[in-house]
This record gives C-alpha cells, structure tokens and sequence, in this order.
C-alpha cells in the first residue's frame, strides 16, 4: 500500500495521505461506530455503581426497545412510513428523470437540470419549514380547499403523520432524482426505438426495457431516501406533533431529555441495523454492489 | 559527450510473462537507433527499462559508461517523448517547454532563452504563450520534442511519437526529426511498428518479436540479408515458398517444393538434406518472362491483380499449390499490353536474389544478437 | 392522438405540476416575508412590509448563531478537504485486493443516517473528555461531508492522463514537484467546488449538528428552534435570504462545473 503511494508520489506526500486517512477512517468512522455499540451494550449506571457488580456487558437497552409497546409501534411506523416515503418519491421522480433523460433537448435538459439543482442546494430545514406554512391549519391549503368547496372545514395536516410523509417526500426528492437520472442517461434511446418497433406499448417498454437498465439508479435513490427518511429528525420535528413522533425523535429524547445515553446508543444502533439491512436488501433485490452507489 | 546506451542481459517479466527476453544490446553515441517490431513485442517496456520508470527483472543498463540502476528516472540523463506525447494542457507552450528547467530551479530568464531557442528550432517562433488545446496536432509534436530537448538529455527516447498524425504529417516530421537529431547529436532511440519509419530515419534498426531481438543491423542490411524468417517478412514485402532441402553446395541451396519441384536460392548457412526450410524471394526480384526463357526457378502461374501504385505495378498472381499469392513488382514499361486477369504467366528469379532459411530460425532468432 | 403522443403530452403537463411542486413552497414562504402579520402568512394579506428585515437585523441571536455556522463551516472545509483529497488520490493509485473494501468504508458515512453519526461522535468523544460544541460539530460533519469531496475529486481523478506524471519524472521532476506542479493544478477545479460543496453542507445541517452542538447554536437550528417557539416572519425573511445566497452560489457552482466540462471535453 505504501509502496503503490510512494512509487507516486514520494514518502513525505504519501504519509500525508495515510495519515489523513487513517485519521478519518479510525478516529471518525470506525471507533465512534464501535464505541457506541460498545455503550449499547451497557447499562446507565450513577458514578457510585461504577466498577460494581452491575457495570458490566448487558442486553437490557435491547429489551426495553422490545417491551416498550409505544416505542415499539413507533419503530415499526418509522419502518412503514419510510418505505411509503421511498415509494412515493421513486414514483413522483420517474417521469421527471425520464424525461431529463431521453426526452429532453439540449436546452431543455440544462434548465431542468438547473431548476432541479436550486432547491437541492436550499437548506433541508427552509423547505421544510415552507411546507410547515402551508400545512397550517390557517394556511394557504386550507384557504384554496375552503374557497373551492372541497372541504368545509379545515384539515389538521400537522397534527397527524400526513404532513411529515408529504414534507419527507419533498426534501429528499432530489436525492432520488438525480442517481435516476444518471441510470437512465447511459440508456441507448435505440433501445427504446427497437422495443416499439417489436410492437411494445409505452408501459410494456417501460417495464421490460427501461426500468431493467435504471436498476443502479433505483437502487441508489432508494437507499438514499429510506436512510434519509428513517433517519430524519428535521421533517417529523417540524412537521409532526407530539402524537406522531418518529423513531429519531425519541433517540433523541433519550439523550436529551431521558439523560440515558447507553439507551439512546441502543436505539441509535436498531437504527443503523435497520439502515444497513434495507441496503443489503436492496442490494440483493437489484443485484447490485456497493461499487455501484456514488457513481 | 558519452552517450553510449549499453543494455547487458536485459530482460523483464510481469508475473509469469515474459516480455522481454534477456538480450545485449550496444546502442552508439549519437545514433539514431530504432526498435522496429509489431505491436505488443515488448518495445515500449524496453524503452521504460532505459528510461528509469520500470525496474528490470536482471541485468543493467549503462548509459555514457554509467550504470543506471541506482538512477531514478528523474536523475537520468534521459528525456522520454510519449506515445500520447503527454503535454502539460493547463501550462502555455513555453511553460511546458521550460517544466524542466524549472525543476532544476534555474532562472526565469534563462529559461526563456532557452525556450526562444527550441522553439526556432522547432519552427514555432512566437507561439511560447499559446494554449497546448489551441495547437494542431503536428504543432503539439514539435512542443513535445521542443520539451523533450529543452533539459539537454543525453539521450532522447521516442514511444511511436508519429502514430496519432495523418500520412502527410508523418513523413514530413519524419525528416525533420532525421534533421534535430543530426543537428543535436544526442542519441535518439525511436521505436515504431511502422518499418518505413523505422527505415528511412535509423542509422541501425533492431527488429523485435516476442520479446526477444531478431536481428540488429543498417536499415540496408536488414532488407537485404535478412537473418530470420521473421525478419525476412516483417521489413519489406516478400514471397515465402516453403520446402525441404535437397541439395547444398558452396552456399547454394535445392529445395524441392511438392507442386513446384526443385528451386534453387542462396543461404548463409549450411543446411543438411531433408531440412525444413523457406524461400524467400521480393517482388522486384520476380520477372515476367516468356515461354523460352531459362528452366532454373521458373514458376507457371495465374495473374489475379493489378494494383496501380504509380511509380510501378504491383501484381498478385495465384499458383497451383501454394496458399498465398505471389507479389511481383514491375515497371509499366516492361508489363505487356497483352496481360490481362487470369492470363498465365511464367515468373522466374535469379537464385541469388532468393534466401533460403531454416524453418527453425523461425522461433529462436538466434543468431543475430538475441542470446538464448 | 398515438398513445406515445399521448404520453408525451401528459408527462410535459406532469413536469409544470412538478416544478410548481417544487417552486411553489419556496415562493409561498417568500412571500409571507413581506406580508405586516404576526404569524407568517401569505393569506390574509394584511399589508407589504419590509419591518422583518429589520427585525432580523436586531436579532443578535441570528447574528451570533451566523458566526457560528461560518466557523463551523470554516473548520469542516479545512478538515474535510484534505481528508477527501487524500482519499481519492489513495484510491486512484492503490489497486489492490483491499481496494472495494476502502471505497465501501468511505462511502458508509454518506449511507449513515446523520443522527448515528451524531450519537456516535458524542459518545466517543466523551470517552475521551470531549463535549458537545463548536469543534465537536466539525468532527462529525466532517465525517461524512469527507465523503463527498472524495467521491468529487475521484471523479476528476479519472480523467486524469497520467501519462503527464510519467513526462514529468522523465523531465527531471522530483515526486514532490510533481504533486505540486501537475497534479493539484489539475485537480484545482474539483477541490474548489467541494470546497463550496463542504461549505454548503456543513451551513445547512441539521441532524448531526443536533447531537454534538452543546450550548453552541448554528443558524439552521436556530431557525429550527424558532419555528417552533416564537415563529415570525422575520424567519421567513432569514429563509428568503439564504435562498438567495444559495441560489446564487448554485449557479455559480453550475457554471464553474460546466467549464470544467469544456475544458475536459477538449483534453489533450
Ligand atoms: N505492467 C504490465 N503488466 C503485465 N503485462 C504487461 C505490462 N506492461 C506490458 N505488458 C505486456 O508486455 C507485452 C509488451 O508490451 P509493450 O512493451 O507495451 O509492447 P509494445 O510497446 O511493443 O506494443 C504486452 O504483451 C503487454 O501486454
Ligand atoms: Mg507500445
């Protein structure tokens, strides 16, 4: 390894790199990663019980996880929204990234692609908190449904799970869009010709031939969203109430409010299991590997 | 200045591949040497060996009676122009020209000196401050032989430094870079799998395959008394008829082919009754006679082609049991009107302007220089 | 009409419904800006103001939690940018059998949920004596924000001929000046948008900053924090004004980038 460097670029660059890369890969990545399990795995215990009979290696963090019903339901909830959240998005962003794909001329991609690029750039919280002022019970919704005649009354949207899955779909679009986008661009568009040709409708090639070739993407923009949407704290914080509270939410309440860390730690790992899980599920759905994500 | 290049059993292998077989090579001070051979022979992993950046499996090299190998590539008195010629796309033209100097910390101005100069002698005077994107292709050949030069190697070494340019180009820069070496004296050491650059621009050629040298001589020489089978058919055309020795004597040579019976060339060495062997014989050596002319190598066939090249005719005529065609090179003036496509026609040659060689010589190419 | 007209038609009608989609939250919050209500608001229009500009200058709250995003976004560029650097030159010259195992590892912070990388973070640091704030927050979005900048500088690396290093050594270059001279010149362009790109990041980062900020408040969880206890509009001019901000270096960013393209389009 060193070798490969120095033959490059000399030994005092190439020991430059390693170290900036040791240090990043050890002391940021790796060790808090295991540090934490490690504290996972042990109880909350006052100063006075420290090196006592009870300090030791336990799975208790893990049963309260499973015994507490609330915290329980409010962990698979998480689960089920995040998937909807992912469906919807992958569903809302084909046609775009389709389009700025095979469809779009050389000027109308570069708009597109611009339109798309501003609002990725604007801060997850502003686009968020847009919809908040949206979704207000006095809001501009309410006001467009009552004037229509939809609705007599205005709808609560923030007080139940509706406004946190419409917010997450519309914060993490763009991190759908865009590995979609760099799938189905390598798409030869003779492809699509010689499928029609063959006698394929629109939905048929679709099916057969296009979504076959955007798997990489799918799969990246899926992963990215579900990891975004079951790791969000912003979206359930600012558009959600106290009766639908998301899985990270009470992570943090458990070290915030709860003072336990070693139960926060617990819970925080459920959560990456439950991440690393869907990427290795996605993984070996589309039969893709790691190498493919990230381009 | 000593810019001798000696390379003693040289060789290099990657894993269990060898691709290049150990050889000794003496290459003069001030020679335009050439190693000519077909793609994949091992040329450039030779070329990386003398210029530092590949490490060789055994033996050394020498340049000016120094031994290399404690030598980086960036110590060596040698200067390497690529393949892809490499420039340096964000530095202007003379930036690039000067890189070198500029690494061995000399001046400002004295690097533009030398700059103005290379660049007159490239013929690019006044373009020092243009971008590399802007320059044609043949403009970008002369920067890199212009940034090659600029760091006074003792010896200049060229990775096909032709192939990316159009015909024109390529024989016109072939003259000009006869002429910077005439005008430099630093040893150049050019490879090439095109023979015709190789020989109109080499004082010596080493002809290559499969890592190992076939044959290290004058341009001349090599077309001439080709030492291999090899040799005989990668420079120039040639005819190749295959037999089996029949007779020997004083340097002459039988050999009987099953459908043209008993032929007669010339060999440099003594081959025993029954040996494999093939006959080699060049387009121009082939002469379209009539029915009475002499019976020695005289071969009955049919005209297929002809192939107007200008300044003479080259034509392909097809023989009953021999698999390809054989080339005969004529004047218009000496072509009767008469011959047409599948017309018979009686060739004869000279025997000794026919080459017989062993088939054996065909994998060892051994007696040239290569020492396995 | 053919049914692939058909189709074309309707996905045309489905990208203006999109981008209406898209546009139409950031114009409504905007608007509320201007807008003489306590509550912001688009609807009823009481009266145009500019009095929550004003509002927002006297917020010294704002202005010191501005400070700290600048230092933290600061930090991480300074941090990051090496590491990620270091990172795709690693990766563009070691080939080898351990090569997957290296990009995968680099890649996992970007495939973390930020939140982990907070907890974790704070825990380990801990451990070590460390607490929550300014520099903690730089240790942890550097985690991943890292990441992107190897993944940027990877890019232009693959591009790279390095044939030009080889022409160098041969010129007499030592590897130090070629570093210097060939390489980081080239990877100019790449280093400055992941620079940008870092910035960015690390000013718009909400849930690792949560974890590991202490008492130091940075501006996105400031806003967080106002919008819900004591929501005005003066929060919706602050949003107006960063999306400007953004807006202008997204644009920049593109314009940079597609230079970029040109001149790569040309090569050599
Ligand atoms: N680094 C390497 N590893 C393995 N094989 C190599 C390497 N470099 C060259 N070779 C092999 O050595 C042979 C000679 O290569 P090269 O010297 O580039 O040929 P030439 O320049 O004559 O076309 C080729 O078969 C090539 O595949
Ligand atoms: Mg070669």
């Amino acid at each position: 390894m060193l070798k490969a460097l120095t033959d490059r670029f000399g030994l005092p660059v190439s020991v430059t790199i390693l170290l900036l890369l040791w240090f990043w890969l050890i002391v940021l990545v790796i060790l808090p990663q295991l540090i934490m399990i490690d504290y996972s795995f042990r109880p909350n215990l006052l100063p006075a019980q420290m090196g006592g009979p009870e300090d030791g290696y336990t799975i208790g963090n893990y049963q309260t996880l499973a015994n507490n019903d609330i915290h329980r339901t409010i962990f698979f909830k998480t689960i089920w929204s995040s998937i909807l959240v992912t469906f919807l998005t992958l569903v809302v962003c084909y046609p775009v990234a389709y389009f700025l794909a095979q469809l779009a001329s050389t000027r109308q991609a570069m708009l597109i692609a611009l339109l798309l690029v501003i609002p990725y750039w604007i801060n997850e919280i502003l686009r968020t908190f847009a919809w908040y002022l949206i979704l207000a019970f006095q809001g501009p919704l309410n006001a467009v449904l009552l004037g229509l005649g939809f609705i007599d009354r205005p709808i609560r949207f923030l007080s139940g799970d509706s406004g946190v899955l419409i917010g997450m779909v519309y914060a993490y679009l763009l991190f759908m869009v865009f590995p979609l986008y760099n799938a189905l661009e390598s798409l030869d568009p003779n492809q699509v010709r010689a499928a029609r040709n063959l006698g394929a409708g629109t939905i048929r090639t679709h099916w057969r031939i296009i979504i076959p070739h955007a798997k990489p993407g799918i799969a990246t923009g899926c992963i990215m969203t579900f990891m975004l949407a079951a790791g969000s704290y912003a979206v359930p914080a600012l558009l959600g109430s106290p009766g639908s509270r998301w899985f990270t939410q009470i992570i943090y309440n458990w070290f915030f409010e709860g003072g336990d860390w070693h139960m926060g730690a617990a819970y925080a790992f459920v959560l990456l299991i439950l991440c690393i899980g869907f990427i290795a599920l996605v993984m070996k759905v589309f039969k893709i590997g790691l190498g493919d994500i990230g381009r | 200045m000593d810019s001798r290049v000696q390379l003693q059993q040289l060789s290099m292998s990657f894993g269990d591949f060898t691709a290049v077989h150990p050889l000794d090579l003496d290459i003069r001070s001030g020679e335009f040497f050439s190693f000519l051979g077909p793609s994949g022979c091992g040329k450039t992993t030779l070329l990386n060996i003398i210029s530092g950046f590949l490490t060789p499996t055994s033996g050394t090299v020498t340049i000016g009676g120094e031994p290399m190998a404690s030598v980086p590539a960036n110590k060596r008195p040698t200067s390497m122009i690529f393949q892809n010629l490499a420039l340096f796309p964000l530095m202007t033209v003379a930036e690039n020209i000067e890189f070198g100097l500029e690494v061995r910390g000399i001046s400002k101005p004295e690097r533009r000196k030398v700059s103005d100069r290379l660049l007159e002698l490239v013929d690019l005077t006044g373009s020092g401050d243009k971008r590399i994107d802007d320059l044609s292709g043949g403009q970008k050949q002369r920067v890199a032989i212009a940034r090659a030069l600029a760091v006074e190697p003792r010896v200049l070494l060229l990775d096909e430094p032709l192939s990316a340019l159009d015909l024109k180009l390529r024989q016109h820069m072939r003259s000009e870079l006869k002429e910077i070496q005439r005008r430099t004296e630093i040893t150049f050491i050019y490879i090439t799998h095109d023979q015709g650059e190789a020989l109109t621009m080499s004082d010596r050629v080493a002809v290559m395959s499969a890592g190992r040298l076939q044959q290290v001589d004058e341009p001349m020489t090599l077309y001439q008394n080709p030492a291999t089978p090899f040799v005989a058919e990668f420079v120039g055309e040639n005819n190749r008829i295959a037999g089996e020795v029949v007779g020997n004597d004083n340097g002459r040579v039988q050999i009987k082919h099953p459908s043209l019976g008993v032929l007669e060339g010339i060999s440099t060495e003594a081959m025993a009754p029954g040996t494999a062997c093939s006959l080699y014989v060049r387009p121009e050596r082939l002469r379209l006679v009539g029915e009475d002319a002499s019976p020695v190598n005289r071969l009955q066939a049919r005209l297929d082609v002809v192939n107007f090249e200008g300044a003479f005719l080259m034509l392909e005529s097809s023989i009953e049991g021999l698999s390809d065609p054989l080339k005969i090179q004529t004047e218009h003036s000496t072509m009767p009107a008469s011959l047409t496509k599948d017309h018979p026609v009686s060739l004869v040659f000279d025997p000794a302007d026919a080459l017989v060689m062993p088939e054996s010589a065909a994998e060892g190419g051994g007696h040239a220089q290569g020492l396995d | 009409m053919s049914a692939q007209r058909f189709f074309h038609y309707t996905i045309r009608v489905y990208l203006v419904v999109f981008f209406l989609y898209m546009f139409l939250p950031l114009i409504i919050m905007s608007l509320a800006t201007f807008n003489d209500s306590r509550f912001p608001t688009v609807w009823p229009w009481r009266d145009t103001t500019l009095r929550w500009f004003g509002e927002l200058w006297a917020d010294t709250a704002m202005w010191e939690a501005l400070g700290t995003s600048v230092v933290v976004g600061f930090g991480v560029l300074a941090l990051a940018v090496p590491i990620g650097v270091s990172a795709g030159l690693f990766l563009s010259t070691y080939q080898g059998r351990a090569k997957n195992f290296y990009y995968s590892l680099m890649l996992s912070p970007l495939l973390t949920p930020g939140v982990i990388i907070g907890i974790s973070t704070l825990i380990f640091w801990r451990n070590l004596g460390v607490s929550g704030g300014i520099g903690l927050t730089i240790i942890a979005q550097t985690t991943f924000i890292a990441a992107y900048v190897m993944l940027m500088v990877l890019a232009r690396l693959q591009r790279f001929d390095r044939t030009q290093e080889l022409a160098a050594q041969s010129l007499g270059a030592t590897h130090a000046q070629i570093v210097r001279r060939i390489l980081l010149p080239y990877l100019k362009p790449a280093i400055i948008t992941a620079a940008v790109i870092a910035f960015l990041q690390s000013f718009e980062n909400y849930n690792t900053t949560l974890f590991v900020r202490g008492f130091d408040t940075t501006l996105t969880v400031y806003i967080a924090t106002k919008v819900r206890t004591g929501l005005t509009p003066a929060v919706n001019a602050l949003g107006l004004i960063m999306i400007m901000v953004t807006v202008l270096a997204a644009v920049i960013y593109e314009l940079l980038r597609r230079k970029d393209l040109d001149k790569a389009g040309k090569g050599t």
